[in-house]
């Protein structure tokens, strides 16, 4: 199992003292995270992608290639890749290139963006979010597996012999993840390719949660990828600790009434008790999220947001402390207690699919193509 | 079975919109029992969801349990009875915000009998000016006559006319809506003894995802090649 955090990239005024930071430190409080990350023993840093402010993760590749060169053992993903607004021409290069210069440690995850009036800003159109998201996936997924491509679709122009440049490293693309809150159609995506399936399970309530992810499960088995509780699974979620549950509710509260999203709304209590948030003692924390499991199955990546709705710099590093030092250890052991032998502990590294070969759904555009080339009846 | 929702959104109790929903419903429910059918009736007391309404909106659109389960009757109903108090010219906010945090669709193609009340006959246009557009937008089939009802209305005799509108608006509803699976002189079908459908007419749900759900238990499920396009 693996465990990160994943940033949205917002720069909030702190409620508490009025103050808002630059842009500049912002983005450099994010690299502090991510090598804070590793420093705790957290496995993956995802940065968001927004092109409007208040966000300033517009560019990841360039963030993310920079931590790549502090860090050493860190996955470096994001959360999302708006796979609908960028064209998959430079999402297969820049993934290349980061692929290389990070030596395999990425993946990244896919999502479609929800803020109409950014898509015209890259030449798209909200109301295509679905199609966009389908043609330009299975577009990026023949650009990094076949070195030369000739190709025509709906969204953007033609390609006449075109290769990618560089390859992914060993030739074997990233690992993909398939973010989406609500939407069956990209559960049902990231099933058929035997992708990774995200929920961000921060404002939705469990329930709805587990439908996204059992829906992902069914279908991940009906198209012979596995049993539906061998599909890889990831988790949002978000926490706020401290030694004492009533201090972090004390500490939490003023950054939470007026956060982005869902300030002046509900309260802490009902939003904690509807949805995963969990503001209390490290050991509720944990308790908290291994009920996730009971929820969704064993699954394979946790990633909390904490640098959100204008919390300081220090008091996220804190955070990241309890995470490292006294949360994740213990929800290691027991995630790895509860998880059967047959049900991958992690998503697949750079490694893995390096070692799975080409017969590996992963290495292949279409998962079943080489059996319909080969006539093989379709499975029912 | 006919499901017959009705939303009603006074504020005060005994208020005078729930009054008036009370009369147009019994005229429905008159109405369809004459067409053989046995209505069943859920009232959603708008009030009764108001915070609930406001969390949703300001909360991320995160409906709690009761506005899941009013989400869900108006998905489902056969026939929809909407009536709102006049404030301020329209209908009442608290009313729009309930239709604005309902999932979108859920109203689309269902039969709406619009109402109205107010203190004065002069807003009595409230309906056609206001309320009737948000139904349409809605994708409502809203009947011809919508009732308002001023206070003056619940003074009078029968000389003010609202019996006979709430007669005939009542009457337009109950045909519009599609006849029960299983009334007298409609064939049934099999769905009838899995899961109650609209008459006559497609299952809605609430949410994609449940819609996704029935559609994968019952094999319609659109697969991926589908969504796809052409090989390529």
């Amino acid at each position: 199992m693996q465990f990160g955090v994943f940033s949205v990239s917002d720069v909030t005024p702190d409620p508490t003292t009025g103050r808002t930071p630059t842009e500049g430190e912002r983005v450099q409080a994010m690299v502090q995270i991510a090598r804070k990350a590793e420093e705790v023993g957290l496995d993956v840093f995802a940065t968001g992608e927004h092109h409007n402010p208040p966000f300033v993760a517009s560019s990841p590749t360039t963030m993310l290639g920079y931590i790549a060169a502090q860090t050493e053992r860190l996955t470096l993903s994001t959360s999302t890749t708006l796979i609908t607004t960028n064209d998959p021409v430079k999402i297969a290069e820049d993934y290349s290139m980061l692929q290389h210069l990070a030596g395999g440690r990425v993946d990244l995850m896919m999502g479609r963006g929800n803020t109409g009036p950014v898509y015209p800003w890259f030449g798209q159109d909200i109301r295509n979010g679905i199609a966009l998201a389908v043609e330009n996936y299975h577009l990026l997924r023949r650009l990094w597996r076949e070195d030369v491509v000739t190709w025509e679709g709906r969204f953007r122009t033609p390609l006449q012999g075109f290769t990618a440049t560089p390859r992914p490293l060993d030739g074997v693309p990233p690992f993909v993840w398939h973010g989406s809150i609500r939407s069956p159609e990209i559960a049902e995506q990231a099933a058929y390719y035997g992708d990774g399936f995200f929920h961000n399970n921060i404002f939705w309530t469990m329930d709805h949660t587990s439908r996204m992810v059992n829906l992902y499960r069914r279908r991940f088995e009906h198209y012979g990828h596995g049993r539906a509780d061998q599909a890889v699974v990831g988790l949002g979620g978000q926490v706020f600790m401290r030694k004492n549950s009533q201090d972090a509710v004390r500490e939490f509260r003023p950054y939470f009434d007026v956060a982005p999203v869902y300030g002046h709304g509900p309260s802490l209590e009902e939003f904690s008790r509807d949805t995963p948030l969990t503001v209390g003692s490290p050991q509720q924390v944990i308790e908290r999220t291994l009920t996730f499991a009971d929820a969704v199955g064993d699954y394979q990546r946790q990633l909390f947001l904490i640098d959100h709705a204008g919390l300081p710099l220090k008091t996220v590093l804190e955070q990241m402390d309890i995470l490292g030092e006294e949360v994740v250890p213990v929800l290691r052991t027991e995630f790895e207690a509860r998880r059967p032998a047959h049900v991958p502990s992690d998503p697949p590294s750079h490694a893995d699919l390096v070692a799975a070969g080409e017969d590996h759904p992963h290495a292949r555009t279409s998962p079943r193509a080489r059996q319909q080339a080969g006539a093989a009846p379709e499975r029912a | 079975m006919t499901r017959l929702v009705v939303l009603t959104a006074g504020l005060s109790s005994p208020s005078s919109t729930r009054m008036l929903a009370d009369r147009l419903t019994a005229a429905v429910e008159d109405q369809l029992r004459t067409r053989g059918e046995q209505p069943e009736t859920t009232v959603l007391e708008v009030r009764e969801l108001g915070t609930d309404v406001m969390r949703a909106m300001l909360g991320g659109g995160m409906r709690s349990p009761a506005l899941e389960r009013a989400n869900a009757a108006v998905a489902e109903a056969d026939a929809v009875i909407a009536v709102t108090p006049v404030f301020s010219a329209s209908v009442s906010g608290l009313f729009k915000s309930f239709l604005d945090v309902l999932e979108p669709g859920v109203l689309a193609g269902t039969p709406v009998l619009p109402g109205a009340t107010a203190g004065t006959e002069r807003h009595s246009l409230v309906i056609d000016h206001a309320l009737r557009p948000v139904l349409t937008h809605l994708g409502a089939m809203v009947v011809p006559t919508g009732v308002f009802a001023a206070t003056s209305d619940f003074g009078a005799g029968g000389g003010s006319g609202l019996e006979a509108r709430v007669r005939r608006a009542a009457e337009e509803l109950v045909q519009l809506t599609a006849p029960a699976t299983g009334a007298p002189g409609v064939s049934g079908t099999d769905q009838q003894q899995t899961e109650p459908q609209r008459g006559g007419g497609r299952a809605r749900h609430a949410d994609p995802l449940a819609e996704a759900e029935a559609a994968e238990a019952e094999g319609s499920f659109t697969p991926f090649e589908e969504l796809l396009g052409r090989p390529t």
